[in-house]
Parts: C-alpha cells; sequence; structure tokens
C-alpha cells in the first residue's frame, strides 16, 4: 500500500502529531500510515482525508 | 496530563501492587491487596479521565485482539502438554494430578469465554437476538454455578457403611 498522506500533510504545513490529534489517533499510527506499514479502517482512512482536504482515492494506492 | 507521565504512574502502580501482592501472600492477609487493586484502579481512573491525549486508538485495538489470540492459543498448548505430562506422572508426586486438572479445566474456561465474546463480537453484536444470547450465557453461568457447587461441596467424602455415613 502506498499513501500520499505525507505530501498533503505538508501542503497543511500539519505536523505527524497535529494530524493525529485531528483524527484522533496516536502520532505513531500516522507513522505507520504515511509509511504504508498499517491498513487503516474506513473510518480513519475517510477522517484523514477530510483533514487534508481531499478524497481517499488520492490518499492511497494498492 | 501527557500521555507517557500517565503511562509512567501506572508502571510504578503495578510495580507497587507486585510488591504488595507478594507480601500479601507472605503474610496471608487478601484484604491488603483487595484494598490496594480497589485503590489503585480508582487512582488509574482518575488519572486517566486527566490525560488529554489519545490513549489507544484502532491500531491498538487490532493488535491487543491478535496478542490476545495468540496468548490463549500459547498459553492453551502449554497448559494442555503440561496438563498431560503431570497426569503421566502423578504416581511419582500426589500434588501433579490436581495441578493438571486445574490446567485441563483452566484451558477449558478460557477457551469457553473466549467463544462468547467471540460469538458476540462476530455476530451478536450486529443483530437482534441479544436476548438469546443473554439468556445462553445465563444458563451456561448456572451450569457453571452448579457444577462448581457439586465440585466443592465435598460431598463424595462421605460414603455409607454398615448403614451409617461416614467420612473418609
Amino acid at each position: 500500500m502506498q499513501t500520499k498522506i505525507k505530501e498533503y500533510r505538508a501542503k497543511l504545513n500539519l505536523t505527524q502529531d497535529q494530524l493525529a490529534n485531528l483524527v484522533g489517533v496516536r502520532r505513531e499510527t500516522i507513522v505507520f500510515l504515511e509509511q504504508g506499514k498499517y491498513n487503516p479502517s474506513l473510518k480513519l482512512a475517510h477522517d484523514v482525508a477530510v483533514v487534508l482536504k481531499t478524497s481517499i482515492d488520492k490518499l492511497f494506492s494498492f | 496530563m501527557t500521555l507517557k507521565k500517565y503511562q509512567n504512574i501506572k508502571l510504578i502502580i503495578v510495580v507497587v501492587i507486585a510488591i504488595i501482592f507478594s507480601q500479601a501472600i507472605i503474610y496471608q492477609n487478601y484484604l491488603i491487596p483487595l484494598a490496594t487493586l480497589v485503590v489503585s484502579s480508582l487512582i488509574l481512573i482518575l488519572l486517566r479521565r486527566r490525560v488529554k491525549e489519545v490513549v489507544a486508538d484502532e491500531r491498538d485495538y487490532l493488535n491487543a485482539g491478535k496478542s490476545a489470540s495468540w496468548a490463549i492459543q500459547v498459553y492453551s498448548w502449554i497448559a494442555v502438554v503440561m496438563m498431560f505430562i503431570l497426569y503421566a506422572f502423578k504416581n511419582l508426586n500426589p500434588t501433579y494430578e490436581p495441578i493438571a486438572i486445574t490446567l485441563a479445566y483452566s484451558t477449558c474456561t478460557l477457551m469457553l469465554i473466549y467463544s462468547l465474546f467471540f460469538k458476540f463480537q462476530n455476530k451478536v453484536k450486529f443483530s437482534n437476538s441479544k436476548t438469546k444470547f443473554i439468556i445462553l450465557v445465563v444458563v451456561l453461568s448456572l451450569f457453571g454455578a452448579i457444577f462448581s457447587l457439586r465440585l466443592f461441596s465435598g460431598e463424595d467424602n462421605w460414603v455409607c457403611q454398615n448403614g451409617q455415613w461416614v467420612k473418609h
């Protein structure tokens, strides 16, 4: 799984900690998400997409 | 309060509980560990409310589920193997048999509880048959209670000899 979370996060000048707080997860989860090592739930993927002002299909690719 | 601070306090409390429990076993006092458990649980609940950060998220719950499943499997295998070994050598030491039986029953109980929770999480939680499941749990608990009473009643300690009940 590949993600563009890091790119979109950088565009919005958000830190991993800030993104984690906004979507209600721990920072470690964002780290694993960005590395493509964690398969998120639909809710988390949706929440991240909403915060990063994009869509799920643009953030994640399989 | 930060999550790190909360986790450190939790660790200290666990260490304190372990020390108190070990001392209580040595001095055969069972009220102190009970009181410690209640007080420490209350402290942890109060501290947990002060933590503003996310303590656990979906990844933690996923890992917790997998870890619990592995732990049950590992424990069950170890308990079953130990049970067979202890039961095979019960003639060497009379204490082996009760230990083997305890291991066997604890494994069965663990698997039964796991199955019930799995069933609940898997199907009952999403269906309308919660009442049926609750009735099943109550019936099983009643059977369990009757079985436990029968097991610990000591009825088999009495035998009828020459028309009289004699404890043997």
